[in-house]
């Protein structure tokens, strides 16, 4: 499973304004997967577990190195996820995004935001 | 005197002792299996394991176990095979799509508790506190209530609550806040009744809001069959 995990990409627009409301977008290659299997289809359609689950549980958004937000996700997300959100550009410093998985490993990825004239 | 034991049958019986002495006793050992995925799975891994080992695969446990995984208990002559000996040939087998099978070691669930960087973020930014009203169940509890209450809660809360209550469903392996046990509410009073109505319609984290899928009293039915869970020993 540690193989199929590369670590996050970010990408924001080259041109910048102060107190401009910018996206963010992060590539994060991580597997999501419940874990469950339906062996007994059957006689009995529920699922049970097949084998460990995998997703990212939390990103975390800091700006400044000041947290501005938190998405708390489960395994309903897809499997390397493509992830959008915005900001307002209120000063020149980094904006980093981690990535923690329910097994607590973590991955980060930053890009510094300089305004352009 | 006549002889009781003639030297012949003496060495019979001597060579008799020592073959059954050597011969141990069947027993029965529970393992718990990661991989069983697909509906060939089973049939996959108990036909090889047979085969192979010449062992007897006496029950497969999908859902009612403790700790949420499968349970495949084998008989096995411990004279002659261990326990290990099973779960190194367990993990050698393949169902017909490829996926390995492995005896699942560690704690039934895989979640590691939130770091110390999660905790920081929930406490500054987590969850709301939710405005739950004081409220009464205004339907009985009824043969009647308790049996629709029983159905719904099979169908939409064991896979993360689990059969009993205990918390252990299947999918409650994929939840980081571990669901709640809810035999702690057998048998208590009115009071409690406002608070599990919030929670089943609004969730909370990773449970979903019932609400949108079931009616009021439909939540009441299964408040009222919640409330006669009780503790499995």
């Amino acid at each position: 499973m540690a193989s199929n995990i590369k670590p996050p990409r970010i990408r924001v627009a080259r041109k910048i304004k102060k107190d401009q409301v910018f996206k963010v977008k992060v590539r994060f290659e991580h597997p999501s997967f419940t874990g469950l299997g339906q062996v007994d289809i059957e006689t009995n359609p529920a699922f049970n577990r097949a084998i460990p689950v995998t997703f990212i549980r939390n990103m975390l958004v800091y700006y400044d190195d000041e947290l501005v937000t938190r998405f708390n996700m489960t395994s309903a997300i897809a499997d390397n996820p493509l992830l959008t959100f915005k900001l307002k550009a209120v000063k020149e410093a980094p904006v980093k995004v981690v990535f923690i998985n329910n097994a607590g490993e973590r991955w980060e990825v930053s890009k510094d935001i300089k305004f352009s004239a | 005197m006549k002889r009781i034991f003639s030297i012949k049958r003496l060495v019979i019986l001597v060579s008799l002792l020592s073959v059954t002495s050597s011969y141990a006793a069947p027993r029965v050992e529970l393992f718990e299996i990661e991989g069983l995925i697909s509906p060939a799975s089973p049939k996959a891994l108990t036909a090889e394991l047979e085969s192979r080992l010449k062992v007897k695969v006496v029950d497969l446990n999908l859902k009612r176990s403790a700790s949420g995984w499968p349970v495949l208990s084998i008989e096995f002559d411990s004279g002659q095979i261990t326990r290990k000996t099973i779960e190194q040939t367990i993990a050698t087998i393949e169902d017909p799509a490829g996926h390995k099978y492995r005896v699942h070691t560690g704690p039934p669930m895989n979640n590691a508790p939130y770091t110390e960087e999660e905790n920081k973020a929930i406490a500054m930014l987590g969850p709301v506190a939710p405005d739950i009203a004081v409220l009464t169940n205004p339907v009985d509890a009824s043969n009647d209530s308790l049996g629709r209450g029983k159905k719904m809660f099979e169908q939409y809360c064991t896979t993360c609550h689990g059969l009993d209550g205990s918390g252990h469903g299947p999918a409650a392996h994929g939840i980081t806040t571990f669901p709640r046990q809810l035999w702690v509410w057998n048998n208590s009073d009115s009071s409690a009744d406002g608070y599990l109505f919030w929670y089943i319609t609004n969730g909370r984290n990773e449970m979903p809001p019932w609400g949108l899928i079931l009616s009021e009293n439909d939540r009441w039915d299964v408040i009222n069959y919640i409330k006669t869970l009780t503790k499995q020993e």
